[in-house]
């Protein structure tokens, strides 16, 4: 008879060999590595818990200096790979195969060894659809995580940096797995439990505190004037047309300078209490100002953001906090959330084609995606309906389907926000992606393209918005797209005839067209210009990492 | 309020001097530019990073400079040397109740390194030639790129510095300290301990700033019309007395190993909040404790 139980068999194994270095739950520092080399096989799946903010900084160093001759070929499932040791891993021989989503920082080294063929790579996820493996194909053995506090009994206090936790250990714990937690420290009575003791199988404490990235944090002192221009475009064109009122900001200048005009162009526009009610977003200190106007009704989070606690604290009708005042934080909700329940996503990006697709691949570096494309991409499971919903839903309907015979059904508005040239003078619009020689390079089954051009509605510039939903036909698209690409070759190339027309019709909006005065478009519009402005509008509640200081 | 941080040299000019008195010499159209730049294919500017001219303050007339940070950093070439030092000598003939450097500047341009450190030190001896001959010449410190190198000299030999919370004062700029003496001894992207070190309250504490105001163009007019009437004493007797207080400063706070330490033995109260003060506040919290 086939035995059922094989996974349940193994997991005990593996924790009769570990119990030699624990006392109960608890394990110290100094046996980490031996307690890993108790309960990693060879071959295993592990996930080692890198997120966009917060790192299991501490075993991921213990896993990197594991001796490659016990435990190898281990295949790393995580969302992001941002810290040395998380490449280290597969340089050391530990591990030899990744599925990922984001590796910003490292991404140079993971081209280098991918390409020495050190690491195979999987695939390239969406955050949703790794977390969704994580439950279907992709269940890690071992999972590595980080909470702030523990208890002797296992339970976790993540603090308001929850992230990836929740969604790692449950697809752990219930399939048989191990759940390794580093913590801040251990305390006899957590201030709330976020992950029930049950789940853990091991905690130990790390000498320092686990490592947190202020990855949101803006300084206004750097937001441009053609930023606030294409702010005011933004505002004008698109969120008070379509009364926008759940929506996603990408991360960049870009999105800070709409944040940060909010109280100001926005409210002289009469449009408090009409747009950006409800955010799915992390706690950007850029959004600080339109908060205490009273423009925002809600926020849930990814993660948290580094000085934002105690203005947090003191906010909670707007955050999701615990009993204990701090905030809940969860990945996986808030991109469910932000797919399904929010009607607009706007981020910037570093190249589009002609098709709008868009991509921040650029070559000798795998990147991977950040949260863009599950916000960024038209939910087809939602039924709810919404203003913003609907017009852009019938913009791209009419005309398009013989009338009659339009099914309703909304869509969201997926923004990309770019200057036509970036850094260097790189034209932010081009014929070819880099992510098609990346593709390439790299041995990839597809290029990684981060939001997919049937899901872009509008691409803005500083030359103007192309509404896509209102093009008719590829030809049409290619030209509007081409009439806002302003001095880059791919404008200069633009038919002059058929942009007018489109202007005439509306595809083509410039900011005369859309009465934005110019003239307007400076700093002085920004509610804060600089972090000490953002202190001040916290009433002092918000604290920036120094580095972000000038005082 | 109008944030002199952000402004440009032509703004702060602008909105600090009476409403349309500003005359500029050697304006852009003059074309006085830097003829090194040229030779090195680097882009130059018309008025080589410097507007220099005179205006009334007050009623009273005044000459001024003002460097520009968004070029080069405000860093002094041959050009712009020459043209500070033009008016500073301008301003021996002419007597006028005070000169007005608005300095923003990171040091000499290294592009033009020995013309530039000539130029430096003519400023210097122009700016001790003027001050003897009884006109006082006022720095004012806000800007994006502080005072540093040269012009951190230069500042020091001038009547008085009034500086700003943003504004930075020193000799080596934080990076340059971080390259020779290494990120142990100064960590320049830890900006508060870049603020807390040479940022315009601890220059204000020492006493190396005269007066200290919030970041805006008409707190530092305020502050400068009030200087126009203070008489400097260049006597012997006060050298030796500002002498005497530095060789007691060093000897106090000498082995301090951060700014705060030295709020905390200057008395302060909760040191650790002085950062986060708005200038009113901070000017009540430190008086007479200050050097």
């Amino acid at each position: 008879m086939r035995d059922w139980s094989q996974q349940q068999r193994n997991r005990q194994a593996r924790l009769d060999r570990a119990a030699a270095h624990t006392s109960g739950k608890v394990v110290a520092a100094q046996d980490i590595g031996a307690l890993l080399e108790a309960v990693i096989e060879p071959g295993d799946r592990v996930c080692l818990e890198g997120n966009n903010q917060k790192q299991a900084d501490f075993l991921a160093k213990a896993l990197a200096a594991l001796d490659p001759a016990r435990a190898h070929d281990l295949h790393m499932v995580q969302s992001v790979l941002a810290l040395p040791e998380h490449i280290d891993v597969f340089e050391r021989g530990v591990a030899s195969k990744l599925d990922f989503s984001f590796s910003g920082p490292q991404a140079g080294r993971l081209a280098k060894l991918v390409s020495a063929n050190r690491i195979a790579v999987g695939a390239i996820h969406t955050y949703l659809e790794l977390f969704g493996r994580y439950f279907i194909d992709l269940t890690p053995r071992v999972s590595l995580v980080c909470a702030q506090a523990a208890d002797r009994d296992g339970n976790l206090f993540t603090g308001p940096n929850t992230e990836d936790t929740p969604v790692i250990v449950e697809a752990t714990a219930f399939k048989s797995g191990i759940v390794i937690a580093q913590v801040n420290e251990i305390v006899d009575k957590l201030p709330r439990v976020d992950i029930p003791g049950g789940w853990v199988d091991f905690v130990v404490q790390s000498p320092k505190p686990h490592y947190i990235e202020p990855l949101f944090t803006r300084d206004p002192a750097q937001i441009s004037e053609i930023q606030v221009l294409m702010a005011m475009m933004a505002i004008k064109g698109i969120y008070a047309p379509y009364e926008v009122q759940s929506l996603n900001h990408g991360i960049g200048f870009d999105t800070a300078a709409i944040e940060l005009i909010l109280p100001t162009y926005a409210d002289s526009l009469g449009l408090k209490g009409k747009i950006c009610g409800n955010w799915a977003l992390n706690p950007h200190p850029a959004l600080i100002p339109a908060i205490e106007a009273g423009f925002v009704e809600s926020v849930h989070s990814f993660g948290s953001e580094l000085g934002m606690e105690a203005y947090i604290r003191a906010r909670p009708d707007v955050f999701f906090t615990g009993p204990d005042g701090s905030m809940r934080s969860n990945r996986a909700m808030c991109q469910a959330a932000g797919h399904y329940a929010c009607d607009m996503f706007i981020g910037s990006t570093l190249q589009v084609d002609l098709y709008g697709n868009s991509s921040t691949a650029t070559l000798g570096r795998i990147a991977g995606f950040g949260g863009a494309p599950n916000m960024g991409s038209d939910a087809r499971g939602r039924r709810h309906a919404s203003t913003a919903w609907l017009k852009a839903g019938r913009e791209a309907r009419e005309g398009r389907m013989a009338k009659g015979r339009i099914m309703p059904r909304g869509q969201k508005l997926v923004v990309q926000m770019v200057e036509t040239f970036r850094e260097h003078m790189a034209p932010a619009f081009v014929e070819k992606l880099d992510a098609w020689e990346l593709a390439e390079t790299a041995n990839m089954d597809l290029p990684p393209v981060m939001i997919y051009g049937e899901d872009v509605t509008h691409i803005l510039t500083e030359e103007g918005i192309a509404n896509l939903l209102l093009c008719r036909n590829d030809e049409e698209r290619e030209q509007a797209i081409r009439g806002v690409a302003g001095y880059t070759p791919v404008g200069l190339a633009r038919d002059k005839r058929l942009v007018e027309n489109l202007r005439d019709r509306g595809v083509i909006q410039r900011p005369e067209d859309l009465g934005v005065d110019k003239r307007l478009a400076t700093r002085d519009l920004l509610a804060a210009r600089s972090m000490k402005d953002l202190v001040r509008a916290s009433g002092g509640l918000y604290d920036p990492p120094k580095r972000f200081r000038n005082w | 309020m109008s944030s002199y941080y952000e402004a440009s040299a032509r703004e702060r000019l602008q909105n600090l001097l009476d409403p349309g008195s500003f005359q500029e010499f050697l304006p852009p159209s003059a074309r006085a530019q830097s003829p090194h730049l040229l030779q090195l294919e680097t882009p130059a500017a018309f008025d080589d990073g410097v507007i220099v001219g005179t205006a009334t303050l007050g009623g009273a007339k005044v000459l001024a400079a003002a460097q520009e940070g968004g070029f080069m950093g405000g860093a002094v070439g041959e050009v712009h040397g020459a043209k500070i030092v033009g008016l500073l000598e301008r301003a021996l003939d002419e007597r006028p109740a005070a000169v007005l450097l608005l300095v923003e500047s990171g040091g000499v341009r290294l592009h033009e390194a020995n013309a530039g450190l000539i130029a430096v030190s003519e400023i210097m001896r122009a700016v001790l030639a003027l001050r003897s001959a009884g006109v006082p010449v006022f720095v004012l410190d806000g800007g994006q790129f502080g005072c540093f190198g040269g012009m951190g000299i230069v500042a020091r030999l001038c009547d008085a510095v009034i500086i700003s919370e943003e504004g930075r004062l020193g000799l080596s700029g934080p990076e340059v300290i971080e390259t020779t003496c290494g990120v142990e001894e100064f960590d320049s992207r830890d900006r508060a301990l870049v603020w807390r070190t040479v940022g315009g309250k601890h220059r204000y504490l020492l006493g190396e700033a005269k007066e200290i105001v919030a970041d805006d163009i008409a707190a530092f007019r305020a502050a400068a019309l009030a200087l126009l009437d203070a008489k400097p004493d260049l006597s012997l007797d006060a050298l030796a007395a500002e002498h005497e207080a530095l060789g007691r400063r060093i000897e106090r706070f000498g082995s301090a190993a951060d700014a705060t330490d030295i709020w905390r033995a200057m008395g302060l109260e909760n040191p650790e909040k002085i950062p986060v003060l708005e200038a009113d506040d901070f000017r009540a919290a430190t008086a007479g404790r200050r050097l």
